[in-house]
């Protein structure tokens, strides 16, 4: 069995609407070994995005235990969950959401930046290589705008691994895509994953969680259920990463 | 020349603009905060109007002030620094004598001057009569400013010849008839021929021209008891010659009245050999000049040059001062502007605040950034500022000499002359209100929830 790269025990959240309190998350335990695929799923309203907001050290729960490897996240202050974010988490969005201000690599560099890391060849070298990984070696001073939404996308998860993030954490990563470009995504996803890569995904279409190892459905702010999957294999043909540039990377993922 | 704040000010912008580009994020913030800048040109200059306005006017205002300062300042320098005037006044009548006398006895006598001469600080005397005189020749004739003195008296006055030369020594030892006009006498007595070697007459005696001087700018009564002085008016003559050809009374007819005054000495210019010295040397010429048995009535008036250059200078610094508070009322409002626009800014970014958030950006780091937005906002209006500035202080010279300004303005002033710690004063408060100004929204941008940002469109 992989180590535990995540632990909540028994974590609620509640919200304060009015004066009314909110529950959105009534006693949530779970462990995520390292290596994982983790889909989670369920209606809105069920504390799905609650949930990952607060593995993504973004929120911070009402009660309850997070361990984040060994350490306790559950605790800590605004700038050490920041730490924390920028050394240890990967995100992935929806909406993407890179700086428009930026050019490819330049937003490949923020959680670097962040880290306090100077920027030099060898980090530069890095994000460069992370961009040929994710198949946009040609559009490295492209600003997001001059994307479309798929490579968009795939630039956000050059972004999520520049760090070499314990975990990655993706948000509906294929919300704003249509099919073919969502196989892509996943199938990028799931390389990743078979590279050794911990990944958390929230999604709430049943053929994208068909990628994962590992389904969660939840249900009013509890677990519903938590059932392993057999993943799609990525198809042939789809294999964005070349095998050889991903041990060429500086600094490894 | 600068004084030691203004280099600390100097320093301190250094450090400021150093550490700017000294770490990545700090480096990046001030990259991203040009190129937005750049991205929205006119936005960012409506938004830097007021800072622009604000240091222009600033280095404008300043400038012109140094000039007419400047200005000022040479022509009590003309006067010269180490110079102290001592000068016969008439005093007021005295109501216990009723005895009418045609006669006004009163001033400096020649014992005075000899007096003076015992003071080892003093290096050089020049004493003078003047008295308005009417200048004859042919049929022509000119109200002149007869001034007799001695050769001394062009250097302390730095007066330049036009043509011929200067009284010397020798015309006052000898008594010579000769004279000197100044540019006004000359053109008036002589206007189409060279006076050089020519006579002109005072009553029934005759004197021969033997120089001409340069047209002179009269200099300005900067307050005080030293009255304005046109010297293109004066004709001089040598103080002995004056003495025998006039006597110690002196006839002044005006407009159907008459006076007459015995005054040995109308003025007596004192030279020091250092500027240290003017000033004891202006209290022992006041004890000298206050004894009783000389003048039992205060029938003279000191004037320290020197005194006045430092009441110009003090004048100067309360009307910087009083500049700086106007200007910092325009770079109050430019600060507004630039909060304005800064709030504006978080809130359109809002989105991106999240995301940096969500990528490790700490409370400080989102400070920190929109922190240096505004500042280079405010730093590249002042270098604007700056720029238009100098550039008016160049041209406005230029411009003021153009008929159409003339006939807007009338004559232009003193030129401005640039005044270089303004540049630097005023850069430094651009940048001073950036941090000011910018501290709230920047504030307001890092308290924003990392998720609720996220989720703004």
């Amino acid at each position: 069995m992989a180590a535990t790269i995540l632990r909540v025990e028994n974590l609620t959240k509640v919200y304060n609407l009015g004066g009314n309190p909110l529950p959105v998350l009534k006693g949530i335990s779970l462990e995520v070994a390292e290596g994982d695929f983790v889909a989670m799923m369920g209606p809105s309203g069920s504390g799905k995005s609650t949930l990952l907001n607060i593995l993504g050290c973004l929120d911070r729960p009402t009660s309850g235990a997070y361990y984040l490897g060994t350490e306790d996240v559950a605790g800590m202050s605004d700038d050490q969950l920041s730490d924390v974010r920028c050394r240890y988490l990967g995100f992935i969005f929806q909406q993407y959401n890179l700086l428009p201000q930026y050019t490819v690599v330049e937003n490949i560099e923020v959680p670097l930046i962040y880290q306090g890391v100077r920027i030099n060849e060898a980090t530069k070298s890095r994000c460069e290589s992370l961009a040929g990984l994710v198949g946009l070696g040609t559009r490295m001073d492209h600003r997001p705008m001059q994307l479309s939404g798929g490579q968009q996308q795939r630039v956000a998860i050059a972004r999520s691994l520049s760090n070499s993030p314990s975990l990655i954490l993706a948000d509906e990563p294929t919300g704003n895509l249509d099919s073919a470009t969502s196989v892509e995504i996943m199938g990028l996803l799931r390389t990743l994953n078979a590279m050794g890569k911990t990944i958390v995904m929230v999604t709430h279409e049943n053929d994208i969680a068909a990628w994962s190892k590992r389904i969660l459905r939840m249900r009013d702010g509890l677990i519903e259920s938590d059932t392993i999957n057999d993943p799609i294999p990525i198809p042939e043909g789809l294999r964005l990463i070349d095998p050889e540039l991903l041990t060429s990377i500086p600094g490894g993922i | 020349m600068l004084d030691p704040l203004t280099m600390g000010l100097g320093a301190l912008l250094l450090v400021i603009i150093g550490a700017a580009v000294s770490t990545e994020k700090t480096r990046r913030s001030t990259v991203l905060a040009l190129r937005s800048l750049w991205l929205h040109k006119l936005r960012s200059m409506l938004s830097m109007l007021g800072i622009i306005i604000g240091t222009t006017s600033v280095i404008v205002l300043m400038s012109i002030g140094e000039g007419s300062m400047r200005d000022a300042l040479e022509d009590i320098k003309r006067l010269g620094a180490t110079n102290i005037i001592v000068r016969s006044i008439k005093p007021p009548e005295d109501g216990q004598s009723n005895r009418r006398s045609f006669i006004a006895i009163y001033g400096l006598k020649y014992d005075d001057l000899s007096d003076f001469g015992t003071i080892p600080s003093v290096t050089r005397l020049v004493p003078m009569r003047i008295f308005p005189q009417e200048v004859r020749r042919g049929n022509s004739m000119h109200n002149s400013r007869v001034v007799a003195t001695i050769a001394d008296y062009a250097e302390i006055n730095k007066l330049d010849l036009q043509s011929g030369r200067f009284l010397v020594d020798e015309d006052d030892f000898l008594m010579r008839n000769v004279c000197v006009l100044g540019s006004k006498a000359a053109s008036t007595l002589f206007p189409l021929d060279d006076p050089i070697e020519k006579e002109v007459a005072i009553g029934q005696f005759v004197y021969v021209v033997i120089g001409v001087m340069k047209d002179r700018m009269p200099t300005g009564g900067a307050g005080g008891s030293q009255a304005a002085e046109d010297f293109n008016d004066d004709m001089y003559i040598p103080l002995q010659t004056a003495r025998g050809r006039f006597g110690e009374r002196i006839m002044i007819r005006s407009s159907g009245s008459r006076a007459v005054e015995k005054v040995d000495l109308h003025q007596i210019t004192v030279t020091v050999s250092d500027i240290e010295y003017v000033r004891p040397t202006g209290v022992i010429l006041e004890e000298m000049l206050s004894n009783p048995r000389k003048h039992p009535r205060k029938d003279w008036a000191l004037t320290v040059p020197l005194d006045r250059l430092e009441q110009a200078e003090n004048t100067k610094r309360r009307y910087s001062r009083d500049l700086g508070m106007y200007a910092s009322i325009s770079l109050l409002v430019g600060g507004i502007g630039i909060m304005n626009i800064m709030l504006a800014t978080v809130t359109e970014r809002t989105r991106e605040i999240g995301i940096r958030r969500a990528l490790g950006a700490k409370q400080r780091d989102i400070v920190t950034q929109f922190l240096i937005e505004a500042m280079v906002q405010t730093g590249i209006g002042g270098l604007v500022g700056v720029g238009i500035g100098i550039f008016l202080v160049f041209i406005l010279p230029i411009l003021g000499q153009t008929s159409w300004m003339i006939d807007l303005f009338g004559q232009p002033g003193p030129p401005p002359i640039l005044h270089q710690e303004s540049i630097l004063w005023s850069l430094a408060t651009s940048i001073g209100v950036g941090v000011i100004f910018g501290l709230y929204p920047a504030f307001r941008a890092s308290r924003l929830d990392p998720i609720e940002a996220l989720r703004h469109v």
